[in-house]
């Protein structure tokens, strides 16, 4: 796994998810076990990490160990892919075994140039 | 400089992966491309209890792993989580390029996508997919331990996976469009049966409502044409399929759905390019009909790449 995919916990997501995002971008994966799709973003989502490595912070969380939080944000399916930009969730959220590396690309692309706007 | 094979297979389900071993038994020089892991639909199915050579069910995801691990056992390649960024595949060798940042050619491709599961087109689908909507049971169904779900169709898949889906759910409803399921007569018994799951005969979804997450699941009854507003916690969907036609779109003959129409060779008509699988014009799509369709096309491929060399 790459080391820029940081996974995280529930309690950690108001430091890691929603104040880091005042500075950067942040991407949030839910993923689960036994979910085929969940294993095929991994690795798709380790590279589009490398490549926005010091410019977005990619971090993800394990659904079934937090529960609350997938709850909270009305997570129903992995994996979800959410975004976070200034404090707050932006963008469309992805999901499931459709999740294009470009597609990710693209959405974060667009939110490091809102900011630089 | 691109990478060179004899044959690239695009898509690792039942039928690409039948042809990969088939293919690299045949001592081609074979490249699997799959943008997921291998095992096409066959990966997310619970358990799979109609292909031969398994007296016992077989969970979907064990049979896809050792589909793949017969095709590398003879030495295909497959590749997993790969994007095809760019394609040519008129000409002679075909190309592609991965990811954005690499190329591969082979004369001769077998296309074997597949299909993905169809949505409802109805309105509020797409605001609740992820919130409360669903296409995979094996994916998702853990997100609804001990709640009221619904499920949506009434064919093989839907049935099944209901099945499935009542060791987490406190009850399972399915919603289907005639006055009788179309699966299978064995697990349509076993369905009937299940304290947890009833079913609500002759309606179709009309919409989707809820704040933040689902809510509400619209239906109208196609007779009587009175709707109801059913209080759900999720909804999954399996309503049939539409076929992974991306990359050959305006280059072969597709019958009105969108599938692709080849001869019985799975040859399209263009030279050296072959489709395989649920992807095909066809009356049946079952695992054992894309193995067929792939064992088809990879000795097609293989005779005709002797003869154009």
């Amino acid at each position: 796994m790459s080391q820029l995919v940081k996974e995280i916990t529930q309690a950690e997501f108001e430091a890691e998810v929603v104040r880091a995002s005042e500075s950067q971008p942040v991407v949030l994966d839910f993923y689960s076990t036994d979910c085929p799709p969940c294993e095929a973003l991994a690795p798709k989502y380790d590279a589009v990490a490398e490549q926005f490595a010091g410019k977005a912070r990619f971090a993800k969380i394990f659904r079934q160990g937090n529960r609350d939080l997938a709850q909270k944000l009305g997570v129903t399916g992995s994996p979800t892919l959410i975004f976070f930009a200034g404090g707050r969730e932006v963008g469309e959220r992805m999901g499931g075994e459709d999740i294009r590396r470009t597609a990710i690309k693209a959405q974060v692309e667009s939110l490091l140039a809102a900011r630089a706007a | 400089m691109a990478e060179r094979s004899d044959l690239i297979i695009i898509g690792a389900g039942p039928a690409g992966l039948a042809a990969a071993i088939y293919a690299a038994r045949a001592r081609l020089r074979t490249l699997v491309l799959d943008e997921s892991v291998p095992g096409g639909q066959v990966k997310t199915t619970h358990k799979v209890s109609n292909y031969p050579g398994f007296p016992e069910d077989v969970k979907g995801s064990d049979l896809a792993k050792a589909f793949a691990a017969q095709a590398e056992r003879f030495g295909a390649r497959v590749r997993r989580a790969v994007e095809i960024t760019k394609h040519d595949l008129a000409s002679i060798p075909k190309k592609l390029e991965l990811d954005e940042e690499e190329e591969v050619e082979a004369p001769a491709v077998i296309v074997a996508t597949g299909a993905k599961p169809r949505e409802l087109g109805v309105p509020g689908e797409s605001r609740f997919k992820g919130r409360g909507i669903s296409y995979c049971a094996t994916c998702d169904g853990a997100y609804f331990d001990g709640k009221d779900i619904h499920v949506i169709g009434g064919g093989n898949s839907a049935v099944e996976e209901s099945l499935f889906l009542t060791q987490f759910a406190r009850s399972v409803t399915i919603v289907h469009q005639f006055d009788h399921f179309q699966a299978e007569a064995a697990t349509v018994e076993e369905a009937l049966h299940d304290p947890k799951i009833q079913v609500i005969w002759d309606s179709e979804p009309r919409g989707f409502l809820g704040e933040n997450a689902l809510e509400k699941l619209r239906i109208e009854n196609v007779k009587t044409h009175e709707f109801r507003e059913l209080r759900t916690d999720g909804v999954f969907v399996f309503v049939g399929y539409v076929p992974r036609t991306d990359l050959v779109k305006g280059l072969v003959p597709m019958n009105q759905w969108g599938y692709v129409e080849t001869d019985e060779s799975m040859a399209t008509g263009v030279p050296g390019l072959y489709v395989a699988g649920d992807i095909r014009s066809k009356k049946f799509r079952q695992i054992t009909t894309a193995v067929a369709d792939g064992t088809i096309a990879a000795l097609a491929a293989q005779k005709w790449l002797k003869e154009h060399r």
